[in-house]
């Protein structure tokens, strides 16, 4: 079961890791939730004892499984669940100023609005030059 | 209602409230101050019992010992907390006298005010993850308002690498609990010698990466010029005197706190990836000529400072990496603050400023790079020593460079508008609390003796 687990783990953080190292935002947010899942999974299998239900009353002089691991992988999921509404949020915000939710697209847009500002900028010192001479 | 969990009751449902206000009306910005305000009298008020009397203990909900989760408050958790709200409730002063523009920023900034004064007073490591989310989650949105084209993208580098960061934590976590069977940090520290040892290497290098990447250390940096250079003025300020703070606290607690021989074993890449953080941040801060670049730059080099201290080891350095951080903390919100302001009393607070992080007495920032030094001769270490010096050599000329470009060009100065009375006012508040804090260390550096104290009995029992 651990094996199996640990293997499960390292797919899932193996394919997220790769998902976000590609140029697609989307891409990008979709590996960072397998990344969180594979983390949820580590704290799940943290607690992997056998037992009885951890429920009143306890059993006498039996072992009882570890409820605290459900508890904070619940947490980790709901933050997890949190985290991925507000990437989606901030893709969808560049897609509307941008139109793209490639990387590679957007860096060549923010290059092209780089080169006006300097141009603009450049343009505005010189006038400001021939203001002051004459 | 005990003074622990006072400034997160007040926190709280004032976050929550003024989430639906609407925040560029100025009641709601008001409120926000005054409550973020009633929350740092609280803390300064519990920083002065724990000076006093020693750590403050609250057992969650009335739980036995073991079940329910533990607040603690020490020197190093109060301390920290009260410099970043304090730097919080600045930068929200700032952003409300000078207008919000963004319709959230008032009630993210509780919230971030909120995650931080949690993290630095549980004493429970999976409500620490909790409250690191909460202050990280709002720290991602509020680097993306205001609405900048270019800035989406810089906020989202930020969230994702940062969030990579934060689910290697929580594995660590995860590893630390199956080795050790609980998550208070007492037990954990207590139990932390049985670990197996390599199971312990892996545990700490997880912290280790998750930490680095929030202070922005040298080889985890490569988000932070990106958002640093392109977040409205307030929230970098924020970042990097609030947020970056986390990752220096993280280090120091889980560190030097709970895993102590680990560090020890790896004092040597502690030292050498400090000294290169120090001279990469220096030398790409000559070579910018956008002062927030080149403060960005500044904000990595001296993040090599903390983990050269904690590599140094023993209460002087750990004594002085706290101080640094504190003190770098107000010095960089300072210079954040001011750097996009211009008109009387901000260039001063600049050079304030500017003189602090580059340890000019009588500024605050001498008695963090003394410390420093203090803890290089200590230790006996010459690189040290020459180091810290080459660091701080480098560091006046950078700002000095930044001074001159924007504040000595009269065409600069004259293209600008000279920013609204309320704004240069906070600014030359902040940097009297600068000078304040030189001219009179003496609770700043007991406290940060004494959290290095408790962090060393903690780590040793």
């Amino acid at each position: 079961m651990t094996l199996l687990l640990a293997v499960v783990v390292a797919v899932l953080f193996g394919t997220g890791a790769t998902l976000m190292l590609k140029p697609d935002l989307l891409r990008v947010v979709v590996g960072l939730v397998l990344v969180s899942n594979a983390a949820a999974f580590t704290v799940i299998s943290s607690g992997l004892t056998r037992g009885e239900p951890p429920i009143e009353p306890l059993p006498e002089g039996r072992p009882v499984a570890d409820p605290l691991t459900q508890a904070m992988t619940l947490t980790a999921l709901v933050i997890g669940f949190a985290v991925t509404a507000l990437l989606l949020a901030l893709v969808l915000r560049v897609y509307a100023t941008h139109r793209s939710v490639d990387l590679d697209a957007l860096s060549r847009i923010e290059a092209r609005t780089e080169e006006e500002l300097e141009r603009e900028e450049l343009e505005h010192e010189e006038r400001e030059r021939e203001e002051t001479e004459v | 209602m005990s003074l622990l969990v006072a400034p997160l009751a007040v926190l709280w449902p004032t976050a929550v409230i003024v989430a639906f206000a609407d925040g560029r009306r100025r009641p709601a910005g008001v409120a926000a101050i005054s409550m973020l305000a009633a929350a740092f009298g609280l803390l300064v008020a519990l920083a002065v019992r724990v000076a006093a009397d020693g750590p403050v203990d609250v057992l969650a909900g009335g739980w036995p010992a073991d079940v329910g989760i533990r607040l603690r408050a020490d020197a190093l958790g109060t301390s920290m907390a009260v410099v970043s709200v304090f730097v919080v409730l600045v930068a929200l002063i700032q952003d409300v006298v000078s207008g919000t523009s963004a319709r959230l920023l008032p009630a993210l900034m509780l919230f971030l005010a909120l995650g931080l004064t949690g993290l630095f007073l549980t004493g429970d490591v999976f409500s620490f993850y909790v409250f690191f989310e909460l202050s990280l989650i709002s720290s991602y949105a509020l680097s993306a308002v205001g609405g900048e084209r270019r800035m989406t993208g810089g906020a989202l580098i930020f969230a994702v690498v940062n969030l990579l960061g934060s689910f290697i934590f929580l594995i660590a976590v995860a590893a630390l609990y199956r080795a050790t069977g609980t998550l208070e940090m007492a037990a954990v520290a207590e139990r932390a010698a049985e670990i197996d040892p390599n199971t312990a290497i892996l545990i700490a290098v997880s912290f280790f990466i998750a930490f680095g990447v929030k202070l922005g250390l040298f080889p985890f940096h490569f988000w932070l010029p990106a958002i640093y250079g392109s977040a409205p003025t307030a929230v970098t300020a924020v970042l990097a005197g609030a947020v970056a703070n986390i990752g220096a606290y993280g280090l120091l607690r889980f560190g030097a706190g709970l895993l102590p021989r680990e560090v020890e074993l790896a004092s040597g890449v502690l030292i050498g990836l400090g000294s290169a953080s120090i001279i990469y941040g220096a030398v790409q801060a000559i070579g910018r000529r956008d002062s927030r670049e080149v403060l960005a730059y500044s904000a990595i080099g001296h993040a090599g400072y903390v983990i050269v201290a904690l590599g140094l080891g023993g209460p002087v350095a750990l004594a002085a990496a706290v101080l640094f951080t504190l003190v770098n903390a107000l010095q960089k919100g300072l210079l954040f603050l001011a750097v996009d302001l211009r008109g009387p009393l901000v260039s001063a607070a600049f050079v304030i400023g500017a003189f602090s992080v580059a340890g000019v007495p009588p500024t605050a920032g001498f008695f963090g790079k003394a410390a420093l030094f203090e803890a290089g001769v200590d230790a006996g270490s010459v690189a040290a020593v020459a180091l810290l010096f080459v660091g701080g050599a480098l560091t006046f000329i950078y700002l000095f460079q930044a001074y001159q470009h924007d504040f000595w060009r009269p065409e600069a100065d004259g293209a600008r508008t000279v920013a609204p009375v309320g704004a240069r006012l906070v600014v030359a508040f902040v940097a009297l609390v600068v000078l304040a804090v030189g001219l009179w260390p003496e609770p700043l550096v007991s406290l940060a003796g004494d959290a290095a104290q408790d962090l060393l009995q903690r780590g040793g029992a």
